[in-house]
């Protein structure tokens, strides 16, 4: 036996969603104001279909619902019949065709919910709209009359879909009911009887709301993905912070020291009287180590080591070098610190244009390099220098830094001139030089071409890094 | 007499729990098992070292300007990133992405520390309390502190501790804690300082590579000897 749920327009979903559930904890729910409910057993709780559908429209008007409540033998009849009449509908069960019969076409068109971000709960009609304009055309009206006629005729004449629709039409069941799942809320909250201020305090309470919301992500094979952390202040502001972590954990002592720094870097304005804590969860990694090389460190440590990184270096400056795809001198990006699984090395090498699936994965050793290849010390902030030139080659150079020497020019390379983004702001024209100083030092130098608005620095020698 | 003087000085530490620590020495290095050292890669160079530097023990790379350290210092980066995690302390800011991707560092293993600037002695400060940070930590193969532009008056001003403190950090465990420096500062008992001295090399007015003199003492010369590593100029 199923019954089924109609509401009025702007209906809350979730209320909705907790009415059925009082009642069955087997509910799908099919539009954002539709559920349907398995009912087999509630006789015995409430006697007849009559009575259980008044208790679910009482149960609803006590929540403030307007609801049309429908109760049939299958799911396809009791919506159906939800959708077309007001009130309270019950039909004995193996007398959904007869029933139906008398109701109009248009309904099947109901059952489809194009605005409906759920999906499709009838998955055969997610791309075939009823055929209500050409059974109209052969005159039909109602549910009854498409479902007298002969099937093979249909299947002739509207294919498989057309078929489908005129099973709909007799009120059967394509598939079971598919139980929609709650929402399970990982999120623990600690009213403080009097506020506190300053982390050591908060770490207490932290730690005591961590147990728990550990303790159920582990009970679900779930790990946080995301930390969020709220703080209610005395002021009656909120002070909210949120962690993404770089690996799915359920470590309560990781994730407190994790919120703890991020506390300590983004302290709250006032004392804290009430504290929430919540995850987003995500299926916990599998993990799987190897026996030929050394286990690298997990991801709760290594996250708190960056939490504790970049608490004393700051943001951003800590982590993994990435190259960018640009020819501006320097060019690189910072990305998070994770190193993959030990093991085989996948190559940069591209791929082939014929094989785009094909990676080369090559043995550790051969990825070394031939022979050393001379490294550059860079200034991030090129320093300047003053050169004096002869003949168009430096011959001497005076640099703008304490600690960084400067002298007579012994060998010169250059100029190799490098530009690019001109239509950025931030372009470059440069020509770049390598100097050999009389005191056995190497610079790389450059002299900037393009002068700059409101700027002397055309023709200014910079000082780029240090050969060493 | 003194055997029982001995058996009653054993007796007395180990009531107050101070026999292993004065009397229990650390296994002796197995120069055998090249799991215990991290090669350089250059063939000339991990001759001398006898395998590589050795792990649990502080070691130093010292040199002038353009003498080659920041070059042997990627391609120890580049030798234990290939199946482990290194780190590199990059006090003041001097890595250069291009030259780490010549020296085939696999950067996703690399943790790169940057170091802001301001007066030296709290850039310094900060450098090593994120070096401890990370030794503490464990797990790395390779932990380097670049303090090769940091003038020397202001690493001599640090206290002997510091050292000392690293080592005790490392000590027993797999990871090399490497430093980088103008002069020779401090290494371990078992760690290497490897002394550099280089000359760009130059043809028809083109750089093409750095010759480098590498020297390793190590105490009691237990590894002492001279390489030379010849690097290629990288058209970066």
């Amino acid at each position: 036996m199923f019954g089924a749920l109609y509401a009025a327009e702007g209906t809350d979903q979730t209320v909705l969603e907790s009415v059925a559930r009082e009642f069955s904890p087997r509910i799908e729910v099919c539009g954002p104001r539709e559920i349907t409910l398995d009912l087999s057993g509630l006789a015995r709780l409430f006697g007849d279909a009559r009575t259980i559908a008044h208790e679910l429209r009482r149960t609803a008007a006590d929540r403030g619902l307007q609801v049309r409540v429908a109760i049939a033998g299958t799911r396809t009849a009791a919506r159906l019949f939800a959708h077309y009449r007001a009130g309270l509908t019950v039909v004995e069960p193996g007398a959904e065709a007869d029933a139906l019969s008398e109701l109009p076409l248009s309904l099947l068109g109901e059952l489809i919910n194009p605005q409906s971000q759920i999906p499709n709960p009838e998955p055969f009609t997610t791309h075939h709209q009823p055929p209500t304009i050409t059974l109209r055309q052969w005159g039909l009206r109602t549910l009854g009359e498409f479902a007298a006629l002969p099937a093979d005729e249909i299947a002739a004449r509207l294919g498989a879909a057309g078929v489908e629709w005129q099973r709909v039409a007799r009120g059967e069941d394509r598939r079971p009911l598919v139980a929609t799942v709650a929402e399970e809320q990982f999120e623990q909250t600690l009213e403080l009887e009097w506020p506190i201020e300053g982390l050591e305090p908060l770490s207490f309470v932290l730690g005591r709301l961590m147990e728990p919301l550990c303790a159920h992500l582990e009970r679900r094979a779930r790990g946080a993905a995301v930390l969020y952390v709220r703080l209610h202040l005395v002021t009656r502001a909120v002070h909210e912070r949120s962690l993404q972590l770089p690996a799915p954990m359920h470590d309560a002592r990781t994730l407190r020291t994790l919120a703890l720094l991020d506390l300590e870097s983004h302290p709250p304005e006032a004392a804290v009287d009430r504290i929430t804590v919540a995850v987003d969860p995500t299926p916990g990694r599998v993990m799987q180590f190897s026996l030929l090389t050394r286990p690298l460190p997990s991801p709760d440590h290594l996250s708190t080591l960056a939490a504790r990184l970049a608490a004393l270096m700051g943001e951003g400056r800590c982590g993994s070098a990435e190259p960018v795809d640009s020819w501006r001198p320097g060019a690189f990006a910072m990305k998070p610190f994770a190193p993959r699984d030990a093991g085989v090395r996948h190559s940069d090498k591209p791929r082939r244009h014929d094989d785009a699936e094909f990676e080369h994965v090559e043995c550790l050793r051969d990825s070394a390099p031939p022979r050393p290849v001379v490294a550059l010390r860079r200034f991030r902030a090129p320093v300047p220098a003053r050169v004096r030139e002869e003949d168009g080659r430096p011959v001497r150079v005076w640099i703008e830094r304490s600690g960084v020497g400067g002298g007579r020019v012994a060998n010169a390379a250059g100029p190799w001139r490098t530009s690019g983004a001109w239509w950025d702001p931030q372009s470059w024209d440069r020509d770049e030089w390598d100097v050999a100083l009389h005191d056995g030092v190497s610079y790389r130098l450059f002299r900037e071409r393009r002068a700059e608005a409101h700027s002397a620095k055309a023709d200014r020698w910079f000082v780029e890094g240090v050969v060493d | 007499m003194a055997n029982n003087a001995l058996a009653r000085i054993e007796t007395a530490l180990r009531e107050r729990k101070l026999d292993r620590t004065l009397t229990t020495a650390l296994a002796p290095l197995d120069r055998s098992d090249a799991s215990a050292f991290i090669p350089s890669g250059v063939e000339a160079i991990d001759a001398v070292l006898r395998g590589g530097l050795p792990r649990g023990q502080v070691s130093e790379i010292a040199g002038s300007p353009s003498s080659g350290r920041t070059t042997l210092l990627l391609q120890l980066l580049g030798a234990a990133t290939q199946g482990e995690i290194a780190a590199l302390v990059d006090t003041c800011d001097r890595f250069d992405v291009a030259s780490a991707a010549a020296a085939a560092i696999d950067l996703d293993r690399l943790l790169w520390i940057r170091g802001e600037t301001g007066p030296p002695e709290r850039v310094v400060d900060r450098a090593i309390k994120a070096l401890t940070l990370v030794l503490q930590a464990g797990g790395f193969a390779l932990v380097a502190i670049d303090l090769a532009d940091v003038h020397p008056r202001v690493l001599r001003s640090l206290p002997f501790t510091t050292w000392l403190r690293l080592q005790r950090i490392v000590e027993g465990s797999d990871t090399v804690c490497l430093l980088v420096t103008p002069e020779p500062l401090a290494r371990s008992a078992g760690g290497l300082t490897v002394m550099c001295t280089g000359q760009t090399r130059w043809e028809s007015h083109r750089v093409t590579g750095l010759a480098t003199e590498i020297r390793v003492v190590s105490p009691r010369r237990r590894v002492d000897g001279n390489a030379r590593m010849t690097a290629v100029a990288n058209d970066y």
